[in-house]
C-alpha cells in the first residue's frame, strides 16, 4: 500500500531516505535527467501516505529486432519500508509500460548472483536467468562474495509479444559471457 | 574544408577532449599561423582559452567570431560552447538567428536557434522560431515545441498575470490545429491536458480521455492519469472519480493509496466539512444520506482488508481515513470505532516497521480515547524473542511516547524510560548476530528512542552530561549497525552541540554525501560553520568542505538546460517544466548561498583582505542578493520521536537553538554588501562596464539598491542568535557613520575603468572592448566638494565590544564552550569589517589630500579595543583547552554518564570521551592560535 507516481526531477530533493543506505547509489543528476527525458513513463516512486518517499525505480527501452525489451536500471526501497511488497509493484507498473506502451518482447534486469532474497523475488514474479555476466559489479568491499558477488544474473521475463517465449531459456545459469559482451 | 586543415584541427578537438587546455591552445596558435582567418580554429581557441580562465582574451576572439557571422556547423557549435561558458546567452541567440537567417531551409540551424532561445529562458522568441520552423518544415513537433513555449512564457513569474490566459488560449489552438490528435503521442496528451485544466475546459478535457485513446494513455501514464485526476477534482467531479476509483479496487486489485483516497473523497464529495459550533453540524437529513454512503465505502474497504489480510495495509488504513473524516466532518455513528480501527491495526501491522508512521495522523486523542488507546499499548507484551516481537515493542514505544503529556514527562520518569529502552536493545541485540555488515539491526530504533529521550533530558534541565550519555550509546550502536545512517546523523547534532566539529566532520564524511545530497545535506555540517572554523589559523577544513559541497550548483548550472532541450528533442513535455523547476530551486537554493556566506565569512579570517577579495566578493553577493531563494534542506531525515507536546528533535538539536533561513540570509548579505560596496572602487557604472555574462533580472517594484539595503525586516532578524544581531547593529553604525567618507574619496568612474584598461592591455596586448576613456589623470583626483564635516565614531562601536566583552566571560564562567566560540567569531568578524571598512583610509596621501586626519584619528580608539578584547579571548581560549583533556576531566565525564552495563565496556567509553574533548581542545587552540593571527597582522 502506498501512492504510486511517476518519479519527478524534484525528488532527487526528496531521496534522502532511500538514497543514503548502502545498496542504494546517488547518480549525478544528468543521470536521473538523461532517464526522465527519454523514457519518464518507466520512471515511478511510491510514496507514504504522509509523503515521505519509500522506493522508487528507473528503468529504460532499448535492443535491436526481438532485442527490443524493457530494462529496470534501479530499484530500491528504502530500510523501513522493506517486505511490504513494494518492489513487486513497482515491477509490475514497468512490466505493464514495457508491453503496452512500448511493445518489448520482455523485460529484463541485473542482480548480483549471490542476492538470494531477489533472486527467489523475482524467479517468484516470473522472471529467469537468461545468462550469468562476468564482473558485471565492482566489488562493495562488504562480505565475502568471492565471484558470486561480483558477477550478475541477467534475468529476463517475456512479455505478450513474444508469446513463443524466446526470450528466454531453461540453462541460463550456465552461459557465461563477459561484461564488455552485453551493453 | 581541405583534407589537409582538417587534419590539422583534429589535434585540437582531441587536447580540447582530454582536458590539456594548454596544448590545445598551442596547437591553435599553429594553425593560425597559416589561416589567421579561420573562423573554427578562432572559435576553438576561445574556447581553450575559456577553459583554461583566460577570460579577456577569449572574449576578443568570441567577438572577432561573432562579427563573422558564422553559418557552418563546427563553428557554430564550438561558439555555443564558448558563450555558455561565458554566461553569454543573449549572444548566443543573436549568433543564431543571424545563421538561420542566412539559410532558412536549415533545419538543424533552426533546431539551434530555437534551442538557443529555451536556454535563456526566451520563450516568446522560442515561441517565434517554432513557429516559423513549423511553416518551412510541417512538422507536427515544432507546432508542440510552440505551444509549449507559450506555456512556459505562461508560466515565467516576469509575465503579467493578465497575458497567462491568453498565452494559454494561444497555445489551445495551436495544438487543435494539429493536423494528428494529441493523443497519439501521450506526452503531447499530457500537454493538450494540462492546457485544458488552466483554461478550466473541463469539459473538454473529458471528451479527450473518455476517448479509447485516451483512456489508454491514462491507463499506462502516470503523469497522464495524475492530470486527469487533477481534472475531476477540479470540475468537482469527486463521486465519479470515487466510482472509477471503486472499480478499479474491486476489478484491477489496483492497492494504489490514491485510489483509496478518491473513494473517500467520493464519498464526502457534498458534505460541507463541519468547523464546530451550534449550527455548523450538518442537518439529520443530510447526516442519513451521508450514512448510507459511508456504509457503502466500510463494507468496501471491510471487504478488502479482509480479503488482503496481512498482504496488503490499504483496507484497513482505508478504513482508519475514512472515519477520521467522518469524525472531522461530524457524522460518525460510532464513537469507539476509531479506537477500535487503531488496535486492529496495530495487532495485525504493529511488526512492520512503518506502523507508527501509519497510524500518526490519527494519533491526536483526547481523554477517554487516549486512555484506552494507551491501555491497548501497554497490554503489548514487550517480548523481544522475535524479529516480529521486538518491532512491536518499538512500535508500541513509539506509539506512547508521542501522547506523553507533561505531568508525564518528569525528568524522573524520562530517565527510567531511557533505561527501560536501553535495557531492551541489549536484550535484543544477539537477534541480529548473524546479520552481514552491511544490514540494519532490528533493535536500532531502541538505541534511537533512547538517545532521544537523552536529547530531552538535557533540553529540560541544560545538564550536558545526558548529551554524553546520548553520545555514547548512539556510538555504540552505530557499532553494531554500521550502516544506521539516521543514528549517525543525530551523532552529527549532538557533536556540535558538545563543541566537538571535528568529530561530527568524521561521522559525515562516513555518510558519503555525494552530488545533489550536498544541497540537501550539508546543513548538517555547514550550519553556522564559521563557528568551528580555524581558517585565521591555517586550517582550511571546513573553507574545503564549503567549496567541495557547492561544485553541485556548478554542474546545475552546466548540465541541467541541456535535459530540457533533450526533452525538446525527444518531445517529454510533461518533463519540461519540472527540469525548469529543479534547475531553479538548485540555482536559488537556499543552502547555496548560507554556505557561500560562511565560506565568505571564513575567508576573510585567513585570506589578506584586498581590494581584489573585496571586488569578486562584492560582484557575487549583490548576484546572490537578487535570487528567490528555495529552501531544498532535509530536515525530515532526522527521526523523530519526541512527544508532540514538545520540540521535535531537529529544532531540539540545532546550533544555538537557531536555523537560519531566508532572513538569516539577507541580513548578512546586507552587512556585508554594505561593507564591501563602500570599501570598493566599483560602481554600478564601472560593474556594468566591466561585467561579462547577463545579468538576473529584477522587479523595480523592490526600489534600488540601497534602499532594499537599508531595509530591516522583524522577522528577517529572528533568525538571528543575540550575539549575531549585535553584529548586524554594529555593521549598520559602522557603515552609516563612514559612508559619505568612502563616497567623498572613492575615484569617480573613468578613472577606474582607465585603470582596468590599462591592466588588460598590458595583459593581453588588446585593448579593453567597449571602454574607451583616455585617463585624465593619474592616481588621486582631488574632489571639488569639501570633505564631508568629520563626526564623532557611534558610541554602538565601542560599546558592542564591550558588551561581547562581558559576554564572553559569561560564557566562559558558565562552561558554555559553543557560545563562548559564537562570540569570539562573531567578535572576530566585527574586527575585520572595521578593517576592510578603514582600508581606504589607510595611506598617508589620501587622508592628506581629503584632509581626513581628524577621522583616522577617530579609528585608533576602536581599533585597539577590538585588539585588546580578541587578545583576552585568546588568552582565556588557551587556558580552557589546557583544562579540557586532563584525565579527571574525563573521568568526571565517564562517572557522569553513569553506564555500568557490563555490554558496554568502559574503554570503548573512555574513547569516546576522549574524542570528544580531544576536538574540543583543537578547536579551542585553534581559535586561539588563529585570533592571535589577526592581532598580529592587524594590529599596527
Amino acid at each position: 500500500m502506498s501512492v504510486i507516481r511517476s518519479f519527478k526531477a524534484s525528488d532527487m530533493f526528496k531521496f534522502n531516505n532511500v538514497n543514503l543506505d548502502v545498496w542504494t547509489e546517488t547518480y549525478n543528476i544528468g543521470f536521473y535527467l538523461h532517464y526522465l527525458s527519454r523514457w519518464p513513463d518507466l520512471c515511478c516512486v511510491q510514496e507514504a501516505p504522509s509523503g515521505r518517499m519509500m522506493g522508487y525505480v528507473i528503468g529504460k527501452a532499448e535492443g535491436q529486432g526481438s532485442e527490443w525489451h524493457g530494462h529496470v536500471t534501479a530499484i530500491t526501497v528504502a530500510p523501513e519500508y522493506r517486505r511490504l511488497s513494494l518492489a513487486r509493484k513497482m515491477m509490475s507498473l514497468l512490466e505493464l509500460v514495457s508491453d503496452e506502451t512500448y511493445r518489448g518482447f520482455f523485460v529484463d534486469l541485473y542482480v548480483r548472483c549471490n542476492n538470494l532474497v531477489a533472486i527467489d523475488m523475482y524467479e517468484g514474479m516470473g522472471y529467469s536467468v537468461y545468462r550469468r555476466v562476468r564482473e558485471y559489479y565492482g566489488n562493495l568491499g562488504v562480505g565475502k562474495g568471492g565471484r558470486d558477488e561480483e558477477d550478475a544474473f541477467d534475468m529476463r521475463k517475456p512479455l505478450s509479444r513474444d508469446s513463443a517465449r524466446r526470450s528466454v531459456r531453461s540453462n541460463g545459469r550456465d552461459i557465461v559471457v563477459s561484461a564488455h559482451d552485453v551493453s | 574544408m581541405s583534407v589537409a586543415l582538417d587534419r590539422q584541427i583534429r589535434p585540437i578537438y582531441d587536447a580540447l577532449d582530454t582536458g590539456s587546455h594548454k596544448s590545445a591552445i598551442t596547437e591553435c596558435n599553429k594553425v593560425l599561423k597559416k589561416h589567421p582567418k579561420n573562423a573554427l580554429v578562432k572559435a576553438l581557441k576561445a574556447l581553450a582559452l575559456v577553459r583554461y580562465q583566460k577570460v579577456e582574451e577569449a572574449l576578443v576572439l568570441c567577438d572577432e567570431v561573432l562579427e563573422s557571422k558564422p553559418t557552418d556547423d563546427s563553428t557554430l557549435n564550438a561558439m555555443m560552447h564558448v558563450l555558455r561558458g561565458l554566461g553569454r546567452h543573449k549572444d548566443m541567440i543573436t549568433m543564431y538567428d543571424a545563421a538561420y537567417k542566412k539559410q532558412p531551409t536549415n533545419e538543424e540551424l533552426g533546431a539551434q536557434t530555437f534551442f538557443a532561445n529555451v536556454r535563456a529562458s526566451n520563450w516568446k522568441s522560442a515561441q517565434q522560431v517554432a513557429s516559423k520552423m513549423y511553416k518551412q518544415f510541417q512538422e507536427d513537433r515544432y507546432l508542440y515545441w510552440n505551444a509549449m513555449s507559450n506555456v512556459l512564457q505562461a508560466n515565467d513569474h516576469n509575465t503579467p498575470v493578465e497575458m497567462r490566459t491568453l498565452l494559454y488560449k494561444l497555445a489551445l489552438r495551436l495544438i487543435t490545429s494539429a493536423p494528428t490528435p494529441s493523443s497519439v503521442h501521450s506526452d503531447r496528451f499530457h500537454l493538450h491536458l494540462t492546457i485544458l485544466r488552466e483554461l478550466s475546459e473541463y469539459d473538454e478535457a473529458m471528451t479527450l480521455l473518455e476517448t479509447p485513446a485516451g483512456r489508454n494513455i491514462c491507463e499506462t501514464n502516470l503523469a497522464c492519469n495524475e492530470i486527469r485526476r487533477n481534472l475531476m477534482r477540479s470540475r468537482g467531479a469527486l463521486e465519479d472519480e470515487g466510482k472509477r476509483a471503486e472499480q478499479r479496487i474491486l476489478e484491477k486489485g489496483d492497492r494504489n493509496w490514491l485510489e483509496f483516497l478518491s473513494v473517500i473523497d467520493g464519498t464526502f464529495a457534498s458534505l460541507p466539512e463541519s468547523k464546530g459550533g451550534a449550527h455548523a453540524g450538518p442537518s439529520e437529513d443530510a447526516k442519513e444520506q451521508f450514512s448510507s454512503k459511508i456504509s457503502n465505502t466500510l463494507s468496501l474497504f471491510t471487504n478488502i482488508s479482509v480479503q488482503d489480510g496481512r498482504k496488503d495495509r490499504s483496507g484497513l488504513l482505508g478504513l482508519l481515513e475514512l472515519e477520521h473524516r467522518a469524525r472531522r466532518h461530524g457524522v460518525s455513528t460510532d464513537s469507539v470505532r476509531l479506537l477500535h480501527l487503531m488496535k486492529q491495526y496495530f495487532e495485525i501491522f504493529g511488526d512492520k516497521a512503518c506502523c507508527f508512521e501509519d497510524l500518526k495522523p490519527y494519533l491526536n486523542l483526547e481523554g477517554n480515547d487516549l486512555a484506552a488507546w494507551t491501555e491497548v499499548l501497554q497490554a503489548c507484551p514487550s517480548s523481544l524473542s522475535t524479529v516480529e516481537a521486538v518491532q512491536r515493542t518499538i512500535n508500541s514505544h513509539k506509539l506512547s511516547r508521542y501522547n506523553l503529556s507533561a505531568p508525564e514527562l518528569t525528568v524522573d520518569a524520562e530517565i527510567s524510560r531511557a533505561a527501560l529502552y536501553i535495557s531492551q536493545y541489549l536484550e535484543g541485540l544477539p537477534l541480529g548476530r548473524d546479520l552481514p555488515t552491511t544490514e540494519l539491526q532490528y533493535v536500532d530504533d531502541l538505541a534511537i528512542l533512547a538517545g532521544s529521550v537523552f536529547v530531552n533530558l538535557w533540553k529540560m534541565g541544560g545538564d550536558i552530561k545526558y548529551l554524553y550519555k546520548a553520545v555514547v550509546l548512539l556510538e555504540f550502536a552505530l557499532s553494531k549497525s554500521e550502516q544506521a545512517f539516521q543514528i549517525r546523523l543525530m551523532l552529527i547534532r549532538i557533536y556540535r552541540l558538545l563543541g566537538a566539529p571535528s568529530v561530527a566532520l568524521e561521522h559525515y564524511r562516513l555518510l558519503r554525501i555525494k552530488q545533489v545530497q550536498n544541497d540537501t545535506l550539508s546543513h548538517f555540517i555547514l550550519s553556522r560553520c564559521s563557528t568551528f572554523s580555524l581558517a585565521a589559523s591555517g586550517d582550511l577544513t571546513l573553507t574545503s568542505e564549503c567549496l567541495e559541497s557547492s561544485q553541485i550548483y556548478v554542474s546545475n548550472s552546466q548540465e541541467t538546460n541541456d535535459y530540457v532541450i533533450r526533452a525538446f528533442s525527444a518531445e517529454k513535455y510533461s518533463q519540461i517544466p519540472q527540469f525548469i523547476l529543479f534547475e531553479d530551486w538548485l540555482e536559488n537554493s537556499l543552502q547555496r548561498d548560507i554556505t557561500k556566506l560562511e565560506y565568505l565569512r571564513m575567508r576573510i579570517t585567513h585570506e589578506a583582505i584586498s581590494s581584489d577579495i573585496i571586488d569578486l566578493e562584492l560582484i557575487e553577493l549583490k548576484f546572490v542578493f537578487d535570487r528567490l531563494h528555495h529552501d531544498n534542506r532535509d530536515f525530515e531525515i532526522l527521526p523523530n520521536y519526541q512527544p508532540k507536546n514538545v520540540e521535535d528533535f531537529n529544532t531540539q538539536t540545532l546550533l544555538f537553538g537557531k536555523s537560519e533561513g531566508h532572513g538569516w540570509v539577507w541580513s548578512f548579505l546586507k552587512s556585508y554588501i554594505k561593507v564591501f560596496s563602500q570599501a570598493s572602487d566599483l560602481s554600478d557604472v564601472v560593474e556594468e562596464k566591466l561585467l561579462v555574462g547577463d545579468r538576473p533580472q529584477i522587479s523595480p517594484k523592490l526600489g534600488s539598491l540601497k534602499e532594499r539595503l537599508a531595509r530591516r525586516e522583524k522577522e528577517e532578524m529572528a533568525e538571528l542568535t543575540p550575539d549575531e544581531l549585535s553584529l548586524i547593529s554594529y555593521t549598520d553604525a559602522l557603515t552609516e557613520w563612514l559612508e559619505p567618507f568612502h563616497d567623498h574619496v572613492r575615484p569617480p568612474a573613468s578613472v577606474v575603468l582607465a585603470d582596468v584598461a590599462k591592466n588588460t592591455e598590458l595583459k593581453t596586448g588588446l585593448p579593453l572592448r567597449g571602454v574607451d576613456i583616455t585617463p585624465s589623470l593619474n592616481g588621486h583626483v582631488k574632489k571639488e566638494e569639501e570633505t564631508p564635516p568629520i563626526t564623532d565614531a557611534p558610541e554602538d562601536l565601542i560599546k558592542f565590544f564591550e558588551n561581547m566583552k562581558t559576554r564572553f566571560e559569561a560564557a566562559k564562567n558558565a562552561g558554555h564552550l559553543n557560545e563562548a566560540l559564537h562570540i569570539a567569531t562573531i567578535v572576530q568578524e566585527a574586527f575585520l569589517l572595521f578593517v576592510t571598512e578603514t582600508i581606504r583610509f589607510k595611506p598617508a596621501s589620501v587622508v592628506k589630500i581629503h584632509k581626513l586626519g581628524n577621522l583616522v584619528a577617530k579609528f585608533k580608539p576602536i581599533r585597539a579595543l577590538g585588539i585588546a578584547v580578541l587578545k583576552e579571548m585568546t588568552i582565556a581560549l588557551e587556558s580552557m583547552s589546557t583544562q579540557e583533556g586532563t584525565s579527571e576531566r574525563r573521568r568526571e565525564f565517564v562517572d557522569a554518564c553513569g553506564f555500568e552495563s557490563s555490554e558496554i565496556d568502559h574503554d570503548s567509553i573512555m574513547n569516546i570521551i576522549k574524542r570528544v574533548s580531544d576536538s574540543r581542545k583543537k578547536v579551542e587552540e585553534g581559535m586561539a592560535k588563529g585570533l592571535s593571527r589577526i592581532c598580529t597582522t592587524y594590529e599596527q
